[in-house]
């Protein structure tokens, strides 16, 4: 069997990966716009997370707020130079801005001096020695946290005008909703998101280097977040711990696995393209109803046939 | 720093875009008829280059066979990736984001499928040409001229057929408005087809091309990502943008490679940054509107 | 309908998982674990794959001759594909899951410094081929516990570039082309400036390219402009082709000198662009004491030539056996404390390593000069690393 260690490594990379997945599933499943560039954020995240536990002394959990803020400010101005842009045009923006931001970290050379204590940071060759401070018990608490979080959102005022966004901008618009604020608040939650991902990330690895932040990597995000299913928390949840643990474990195949990742994306899009759950959360599965309802005394189920949130994706 | 130095820059500029030119009109190609970025062109370049490799040094076959070899190879490669990947999507009309990650999965799939079964290691094509032409202190490799060569004649061949056959005809079109030039009795099915065809054909020179000048590896898609960008700086959809894009790209690069070579790609982004947002659709592409 | 067919794709999903951590459960009774990572595919695959055969011949022959301490030597091989982050899920899995004694390899210094904080927790030593970064061992004045090596550093290569160029070549200008994304090429440029200016050379140009790009030319031609009499590249063999091949259609003809990383067989691909440039080697790739080491590997693996980090691979094994021996268990921390007190005789000389700073001690280079007609090295000299 597979040590305890090894799977609570892998558990951890799931839980901040999810991190990661979760805030692009608010910008991509439920708002509809695609990022290509969201490593980007994560390596913002990373490094002032970074600066902030070995070059300020804070602490890590503030050192996580600080870097998702950070990131969110970040994600707040690119919203405000790309959110006008459509379809396409959006995705090679945030394409751009995500190489862009791994490249700067790769031309950053600094040599602070915080209270006699020194911080290099030296671009290519990266940061070692980090502390390990994500562990299972703190990824898992920060993950519940953020999952509740996604929910109220979702379920909110807001939550339901990034969907109304997300199947028809022009008659949202006309029903009242400020379709600009609502993308931009897609985008200031996902970036956040993404940064305290970061933070934990670099907490994990105890190593940070740009490298790790290429382009790759935000499509693999994106993928995630399609084949668990567009518009679905649970979606994305399945989508992570399949996508993220699976290859870890496979890694006997080798070379296979990521040619099997490719094949998988394209097969999900032509037979499946809602992704495995669909646009449905895991309570609207009739088996938990079933299931919910063993333990509840005979409560009438509501019709079965309303479609869950996102149901009714154009595809 | 003289006259000539300048000269010689604007020489490795011209070579650069060159390459990039044929890579990029793949990519607005399919674009103009389909509306998305097809990410997969870049592995439909990598594997003209494996083809190019191995028709070299394995099957020993001449220069001129080889190169052909590389079109045909790319050309079959882009059409079974329509067939196989967006067909199902088009006929379904899923929207075009749906496209875009099929061809990053497709991309994904190419790149790794050759790491799986050839090996990641990065080959060195067999020295084809090795002698350079000098014109006083000016020196241009014979690979690098008939990269120019190759590059302008393609390039002249494929406008002449959008221009003057009756495919080209069909293919602008389309480009302009699927749906009418469907019901004007156009096979659609045909010219997209021919599309994939020509810009897979395109992309097995360009990888041959690029594979004599550089070396062969999976992982060349990082450097189609620059020809894309330079797609879009032309204007997407736009064959004269993404030629004059991509050689105003290789120009712009290699000067600012020359003053500071480390900020070569972060210029290369920015540009693609700075471009979407004054001007989306590009030097000489179509308003935006059109394709949303 | 369509729920319960969901639910099978979730169940049968599940049973995947569950089916696989069955499946890879159960090692091979009492054997001595020895882990292995570098880089099988990617840019580096040639050096990667070279050591792990190099590994895998000698843990054969050594089983074959009774193994370690009366017990079979089990060798797990894992690719870390060139990749730091890769490097960090692969240690974990050698030191959590497969519960290696030791770890050799990984065949960069970024991965190798990346991985030490795993390697701290566990408490498994990495003893590494080829990384020559200073800060695989000790950083910032501490000894990192668990982290040793048997190739001299960046500092010693700087200094033997440079004392090579200024002393042996007697040029006093140099240009240099490295990739600023690499820390190996940055440590190792660092260090031979710092030698080079020192001596009394010139740097008329130093240029950098970003890990990736293939097009040098606009490099190239500033260095052409400053006339330079030889171009230090401290990077990979890939990318010492490519640069060689374009400087040659630009008209340049110097030579260059390449680092430890150049070396490889790979050059002879590009004989003629190459020919007469040099690079710093850890071993001499043509010295006859090699001759039979180099016929059993090429028997062994279908005539395959061996490239540098077999050598050191090699080497690295030798040392473990001893350590194992004199620690006299498979522990991880007898093992690392052993190091430091055992001393073996490798392929490239005499190998004691320090218990100060966990690096070998009185290592020299070798400068080699490539010889293109007949796709081999010309033996040059050998420089104190010290």
């Amino acid at each position: 069997m597979f040590s305890w260690y090894y799977i609570e490594g892998i558990l951890i990379q799931s839980c901040y990966t999810l991190l990661i997945v979760l805030g692009l599933s608010i910008l991509t499943g439920y708002t509809g716009m695609f990022s290509f560039g969201h490593a980007g954020f994560v390596c913002i995240g990373a490094y002032i997370s970074v600066l902030c536990t070995m070059g300020f002394g804070l602490p890590y959990g503030l050192a996580l707020l600080v870097a998702g803020l950070v990131a969110m400010v970040f994600g707040a101005a690119l919203g405000k130079i790309t959110l006008g842009l459509k379809g396409d045009y959006f995705c090679i923006a945030t394409l751009g801005v995500g190489e862009a931001i791994r490249l700067i970290f790769n031309n950053l050379n600094l040599n602070l001096n915080i209270g006699g204590k020194q911080f290099v940071l030296d671009g290519a060759k990266g940061i070692a020695s980090i502390p390990l401070h994500t562990t299972l018990p703190v990824a898992l608490v920060i993950v519940v946290i953020f999952l509740t979080a996604t929910a109220l959102l979702m379920n909110s005022k807001h939550g339901r005008s990034m969907l109304a966004v997300r199947e028809d901008e022009l008659a949202a618009q006309m029903s009242g909703i400020n379709t600009f604020n609502s993308k931009m608040l897609a985008m200031c939650m996902s970036a956040l998101y993404a940064g305290v991902a970061g933070g934990m990330l670099a907490h994990y690895f105890g190593y940070l280097q740009p490298k790790m932040f290429m382009m790759v990597k935000s499509t693999e995000y994106t993928i995630m977040v399609i084949f668990g299913g567009m518009g679905s928390i649970t979606g994305s949840v399945l989508g992570t711990i399949l996508l993220c643990a699976l290859p870890e474990l496979l890694r006997a195949v080798g070379d296979w696995r990521l040619v099997f990742y490719g094949l998988a994306v394209i097969i999900i899009m032509i037979v499946r393209p809602k992704g495995l759950m669909g646009g449905k959360e895991i309570t609207d599965l009739k088996v938990f109803k079933a299931i919910v309802g063993l333990f509840r005394k005979k409560k009438k189920d509501p019709p079965s046939d309303v479609p869950g949130p996102g149901e009714e994706l154009p595809v | 720093m003289d006259l000539q130095y300048y000269l010689q820059q604007l020489v490795n500029g011209i070579c650069l875009g060159g390459m990039y030119a044929l890579m990029s009109v793949g990519y607005s190609l399919v674009y103009s008829i389909m509306s998305f970025s097809n990410f997969a062109h870049g592995g439909v370049i990598m594997v003209g280059a494996y083809v190019g490799f191995f028709a070299l040094t394995a099957l020993k076959v001449p220069f001129l066979v080889a190169f052909l070899l590389c079109g045909v190879g790319s050309g079959l490669l882009a059409v079974i990736i329509e067939r196989l990947v967006y067909s199902p999507l088009r006929k379904r009309k899923a929207p075009s984001l749906y496209f875009i990650i099929s061809a990053m999965g497709a991309s994904i799939f190419l790149e790794n499928f050759v790491i799986a079964t050839i090996d990641g290691t990065p080959r060195n094509y067999p020295t084809l040409f090795s002698n350079s032409i000098k014109i006083g202190s000016l020196s241009l490799g014979l690979d690098s001229l008939l990269m120019i060569i190759v590059s302008a004649v393609s390039l002249l061949v494929l406008m002449i057929i959008i221009q003057k056959t009756k495919i080209g005809l069909a293919i602008r079109a389309c480009s302009y408005n699927e749906k009418a030039g469907t019901l004007m009795g156009i096979n659609s099915s045909l010219v997209i087809f021919v599309v994939f065809l020509m810009g897979g054909v395109l992309a097995g020179f360009a990888g041959m091309l690029y594979g004599m000048r550089f070396i062969v590896k999976p992982t060349i898609g990082q450097v189609t990502n620059k020809s894309f960008v330079a797609a879009v700086f032309g204007g997407l959809g736009s064959l004269p943008g993404a030629i004059v894009g991509s050689l105003l790209l290789g120009i712009m690069e290699i000067f600012v490679a020359s003053i500071n070579s480390s900020l070569r790609d972060l210029f290369v982004y920015a540009l693609l940054i700075i471009v979407l947002i004054i001007k989306p659709s590009g030097l000489m592409g179509k308003p935006v509107e059109d394709k949303a | 309908m369509k729920t319960s067919r969901k639910l099978m794709t979730l169940v049968l999903s599940c049973l995947m998982v569950v089916g696989l951590l069955v499946g890879c459960g159960g090692s091979k009774g009492d054997t001595i674990k020895l882990g292995w990572m570098g880089s099988l595919t990617g840019e580096q695959a040639a050096y990667g794959i070279c050591e792990s055969q190099t590994l895998k011949m000698m843990v054969e022959e050594k089983n074959a001759a009774g193994g370690i301490l009366g017990k079979q030597i089990e060798l797990i091989c894992y690719d870390t594909k060139g990749d730091a982050q890769e490097a960090v899920n692969v240690a974990k899995r050698l030191c959590a899951q497969d519960k290696v004694c030791a770890i050799i390899g990984p065949n960069a210094s970024g991965q190798c410094i990346a991985i030490q904080s795993v390697l701290d927790q566990y408490k498994v030593p990495d003893l590494s081929t080829v990384a020559t970064n200073e800060k695989v061992t000790v950083q910032d004045g501490k000894l990192k516990e668990y982290n040793f090596r048997v190739c001299f550093l960046d500092p010693q290569q700087g200094k033997i570039a440079g004392s090579f160029v200024y002393d042996e070549l007697k040029f006093d200008k140099a240009a240099i082309l490295y990739d600023i994304n690499d820390d190996y090429a940055k440590g190792l440029k660092d260090n031979f400036i710092k030698v080079f200016a020192a001596k009394g050379g010139q740097i008329v140009a130093e240029e950098a390219y970003t890990g990736g790009d293939t097009d040098f030319t606009a490099q190239l031609t500033k260095i052409r402009e400053a006339a330079p009499q030889i171009i230090f590249t401290p990077i990979f063999y890939q990318d010492f082709i490519m640069i060689h091949k374009q400087a040659r259609t630009l008209g340049i003809d110097l030579p260059m000198l390449g680092g430890d990383g150049c070396a490889s067989q790979v050059l002879f691909d590009a004989a003629d662009a190459v020919d007469g440039s040099y690079v710093i080697n850890h071993v001499s790739l043509v010295d006859p004491a090699g001759d039979a080491f180099r016929k059993q590997y090429a028997d062994k693996w279908n005539g395959a030539k061996m490239e540098l980090n077999g050598y050191m691979a090699h080497d690295a094994f030798l040392l473990w056996c001893a350590a194992v021996e004199k620690a006299g268990s498979a522990d991880p921390a007898a093992i690392a404390k052993a190091y430091c007190e055992v001393e073996v005789t490798g392929m490239a000389g005499k190998i004691k390593i320090s218990a100060t700073d966990h690096n070998p001690v009185g290592k020299s280079g070798c400068v080699e000069q490539i010889d293109g007609k007949n796709k081999t090295y010309k033996f040059i000299t050998y420089i104190a690393a010290d």
